[in-house]
């Protein structure tokens, strides 16, 4: 049952230096760290990992070495260091959860189960977030520091799939960055998504980035809100003169769209 | 009768558009071609009939928008007491247009529009 694995392969050299600096940056952060047991968690995870990819071409090592970078980073533990490197090994390689136990201990498994397990929740937003605030906080932190690597990488992946990321790094992951004070995570988080949001074809456009200018007269909090749902009906526009027309006029209304935000109810009824 | 909204002209246009099926949910730009009124115009009105809770706003579910690769779409429904509300305002204009055409015509040709 026991994996016989750990001292198999010696990783390529292209890592060496991503593994210098993970090493660096934990002899500052956690002098007292047992270095060898992360390194063998780093040398069962490469072997397993050996032959796949990321969608950027890198050797996919790559990406457990980096979240743990983030988590050595934070200072965080030697369990989770291992989980961090080991946390996509049972699921996308034959390497099972049992022999992950017997080689690293049950604490460093139940990390990496609790981390399949978040990945496996379903339903709305309101669901996800209830089942997230029940999580083991290093689970999450975890999942915090995977979410981060792949949202600094993630121009590597379909089109459809970043903005799903997006969405999903503002609406769970940069909140619950910031529930476990990762405060400079969860901004680069936000920071990130944003980015990519904006990288949408029509947010590129003229009439796209004059209303996304715009929008600067409104109230910091609704940005977001309107810039989105006009990059949504810029979408659904055939053509450019469409376009350009529904920028200009949408534009003209922003001053008065901001007088009424600000102002929400002259009245008093605000019932539904 | 005083109405949580004053009841402009574009007010008017998109609470009609909107009556005409009071249960189904619409995008902007749907509204705007149906009420005619140009972008500039209605996202005010909207925002304040929100502002009131005539009219309520939900973002589309992600995943439809994800699978086209498209940004998600905002749309707008009336809600219960929106539309009860905006049915008696406007009943309440019409009913007031229409006494005020008959005594026009009953009584002197006068300058138009002096009622209110």
């Amino acid at each position: 049952m026991n994996g016989s694995l750990q001292t198999q392969t010696q990783p390529a050299t292209c890592q060496d230096d991503a593994l210098a600096g993970f090493r660096e940056i934990l002899q500052v952060t956690r002098p007292g760290a047992d270095v060898e047991l992360i390194r063998r968690a780093y040398d069962v995870a490469a072997s397993w990992h050996q032959g796949q990819t990321r969608m950027s071409g890198d050797p996919y090592i790559t990406h457990p070495l980096a979240v743990a970078t983030i988590l050595a980073e934070l200072g965080s533990d030697d369990q989770m260091l291992c989980a961090a490197m080991l946390h996509d090994t049972t699921e996308d390689t034959p390497y099972t959860l049992a022999a992950l136990s017997g080689e690293f201990g049950a604490e460093v498994a139940a990390l990496v189960a609790g981390t399949i397990a978040l990945d496996q929740v379903k339903g709305n937003l309101p669901q996800v977030l209830a089942a997230v605030r029940s999580a083991d906080t290093r689970v999450l932190a975890i999942k915090v520091a995977d979410r981060l690597h792949n949202m600094r990488t993630v121009e590597f992946i379909a089109h459809a799939k970043q903005l799903r990321k997006s969405r999903e790094s503002l609406d769970i992951f940069a909140p619950v960055a910031s529930l476990l004070s990762m405060d400079t995570i969860g901004a680069e988080l936000e920071t990130l998504a944003y980015a990519t949001m904006k990288r949408n074809r029509h947010a590129r456009s003229v009439s796209g980035r004059l209303l996304i200018a715009m929008t600067a007269l409104l109230p910091v909090a609704t940005r977001t809100r309107w810039c989105e749902e006009w990059l949504g009906e810029l979408h659904t526009l055939p053509s450019r003169r469409d376009r350009t027309s529904f920028a200009i006029h949408t534009m003209l209304g922003i001053p008065r769209l901001a007088y009424t935000v600000r102002n929400p109810a002259p009245g008093r009824r605000r019932a539904g | 009768m005083k109405y949580a909204v004053k009841m402009t002209g574009p007010v008017q246009q998109v609470l009609r558009a909107m009556l005409e099926d009071a249960a189904a949910p619409r995008y902007g730009l749907q509204i705007s071609k149906q009420a005619d009124l140009e972008p500039g115009t209605l996202y005010p009105v909207m925002a304040r009939l929100e502002g009131v809770g005539w009219v309520e706003s939900s973002w589309e579910d992600p995943d439809l928008s994800i699978k086209d690769g498209r940004p998600r779409r905002r749309y707008y429904q009336l809600t219960k007491d929106g539309a009860e509300q905006a049915r008696l305002a406007l009943a309440e204009i019409s009913g007031r247009r229409e006494k005020r055409r008959s005594s026009l015509s009953a009584a002197q040709p006068g300058p138009l529009g002096a009622a209110l």
